[in-house]
């Protein structure tokens, strides 16, 4: 375990020197809420500001946690990092025990720095509870995609693997309902992605107070999905790395 | 290393690795020895790689067993009694050497301090450079100092040469005979045969997947038939000469012929002593480098296989 820590450490550190992530993950949302966000209109039954800062938080984690590590993987997959750790006394889940807890710390601040936004820029005010939970249901969905990162990096080549990640996160984004509120036919598919279970949870807490448990049945259900997946892709890709 | 008292520290036991039909590795028995540093000698195909992935726990076998320190290959490696480097291991980029090599000297249960890990391998100069920015000789040297960043016992190199040019080359081996004065064992991959010559006090030559020769260079020579003889002779007697004492190989090209054999002396004696008195005698000493060619030439014409084709890679890669 010790080991695993000290490579989720560099991994840390990789991050907080990579511009790329930090403009993805923290600047994006940051800028794009400056923008939009003070808009006095209503979303999902709550205050836009409210609805937005949510919705930033989520973009910027999730992004982080799948884009970077889908293509980070990918890359280190194909150079030969994985099995040069696999010739050390590291266990052999070491390297995605590491990925993963690198991206559960790294996405706090994208989540802390867009809500401190929310509330002295955009005036949003709820009680510390709400801060809380909504803060977990965005940190949990953060995990959710660092666990398909791990099964996409694991199978799709460096060359395709920027494209495809992108595909599949913004069909997420936007059939969650992350970007924009959704209405008639389009929400009824969007019910099962796990971007609106994040969103929904979110938007019940800031509306009624209250949310739904099938919502978080629904995050521990893609979790469960997603962390099989990147199981069976480590598995089977064992032999070519 | 007190522990094996001079019993193997790896053993193959009839191990093979097939990938669909072909077998890479096809029933490959060894043993190392604690302190040997030996050279896996074959060429490119051979299953040299294959057969490192496996004692590493890279790949697994298709059927027989490795075993390593008295266990699997797995738990070898993981309890860092085995250091290694592969041509393929990459490195992590975006942190400096210093960085890299603290990481994984942190991972061994008996880590070699990181100074100590740097200047042995040569890199203490670059150690505040970042890893993504090296040169290829000082990223291969790196790679070098992630395989001694523990106190393994056992050092697995592939091919840990390519790509370094002639000082290079020659600084890994004065560095890496420093390891061995410390008691380790060594294994390495080439296929430059001088390399084998000069840095392994035994070499394994495998081809095809399996081991063909297993003994001291000196011993490898002698095996192929170190010396060659050549003569002419009228009306040549091929029955008569393929009945040679440790005749190695023998080729006819019309009055002129050329024989290698384990002892050309009594392979001499045995031409005249049958009479014949061949003209332009001469005894030419081989290298190591025909010693092995005729050892592999030999494998793949008793099994069909390429000869031209494998010798062709070698001798164009040896030079």
């Amino acid at each position: 375990m010790n080991g695993t820590l000290a490579l989720a450490m560099a991994e840390i550190r990789r991050l907080r020197r990579n511009r790329r992530y930090l403009i993805l993950t923290i600047g994006f949302p940051v800028l794009l809420y400056l923008i939009v966000g003070k808009s006095d209109t209503t979303a999902y039954g709550v205050a836009f500001k409210a609805f937005y800062m949510v919705s930033m938080a989520t973009f910027g984690a999730l992004s982080g946690a799948f884009n970077n590590n889908t293509i980070r993987i990918s890359q280190e997959r194909k150079e030969g990092w994985i099995r040069q750790l696999r010739l050390t006394p590291l266990p052999a889940n070491a390297y995605v025990g590491a990925k993963l807890i690198a991206s559960m710390v790294t996405s706090v601040p994208a989540i802390v720095i867009v809500f401190l936004l929310g509330h002295f820029y955009g005036g949003v005010d709820m009680q510390a509870w709400k801060w809380i939970v909504i803060g977990v249901a965005i940190w949990f969905g953060t995990f959710i995609f660092a666990a398909l990162a791990v099964a996409i990096g694991y199978r799709i080549s460096p060359d395709s693997v920027q494209p495809v990640s992108m595909i599949i996160f913004f069909a997420f984004s936007i059939f969650g309902g992350l970007w924009f509120p959704l209405s008639g036919g389009l929400q009824g598919f969007a019910k099962f992605t796990p971007t609106y279970q994040v969103a929904k949870i979110s938007t019940d807490v800031l509306g009624t107070g209250n949310f739904q448990a099938v919502n978080v049945i629904g995050l521990v259900a893609w979790l469960a999905i997603f962390l099989g997946l990147a199981v069976l892709a480590v598995r089977s890709t064992a032999e070519t790395m | 290393m007190a522990t094996h008292n001079g019993g193997p520290i790896v053993t193959f036991d009839n191990v093979s690795k097939h990938y669909g039909s072909l077998k890479a590795v096809d029933g490959l028995s060894l043993e190392l020895r604690a302190g040997e540093t030996v050279a896996i000698l074959g060429p490119n195909g051979a299953g040299k790689s294959t057969s490192l992935d496996m004692l590493l726990a890279l790949r697994k076998p298709t059927s027989g067993r490795i075993k390593a320190f008295g266990s699997d290959p797995y738990h070898a490696v993981k309890s860092g009694r085995v250091g290694a480097m592969l041509q393929s291991g990459g490195l992590m980029p975006e942190v400096t050497v210093r960085e890299l090599v603290t990481l994984v000297s942190g991972f061994h249960p008996r880590p070699v301090p990181p100074e100590t890990v740097m200047k042995r391998a040569g890199i203490s100069e670059i150690a505040e450079q970042r890893v993504d920015r090296l040169s290829g000789g000082q990223t291969q040297r790196v790679r070098f100092a992630l395989a001694i960043a523990g106190e393994s016992e056992l050092i697995v190199l592939d091919e840990p040469t390519t790509a370094m040019d002639v000082e290079s080359r020659q600084l890994f081996w004065a560095n890496m005979k420093a390891e061995v004065a410390e008691g380790r064992t060594v294994l390495f991959a080439t296929h430059y045969l001088e390399e084998a010559d000069h840095a392994a006090d035994r070499i394994l030559v495998i081809n095809r997947g399996r081991l063909l020769a297993d003994g001291t260079p000196d011993e490898i020579k002698q095996r192929a038939g170190a010396r060659r003889l050549s003569f002419r002779l009228e009306q040549v007697d091929e029955p008569f000469l393929l009945q040679l004492p440790g005749l190695v190989n023998l080729e006819i090209r019309g009055d002129l012929v050329y024989i290698q054999a384990a002892d050309s002396d009594a392979a001499l004696y045995a031409v005249l002593d049958a009479g014949y008195r061949p003209r332009e005698i001469e005894v030419t000493s081989l290298g190591l480098e025909q010693a092995f060619l005729a050892i592999t030439s030999q494998d793949n014409e008793a099994n069909g296989g390429p000869a031209s084709a494998s010798s062709a890679t070698m001798s164009k890669e040896s030079i």
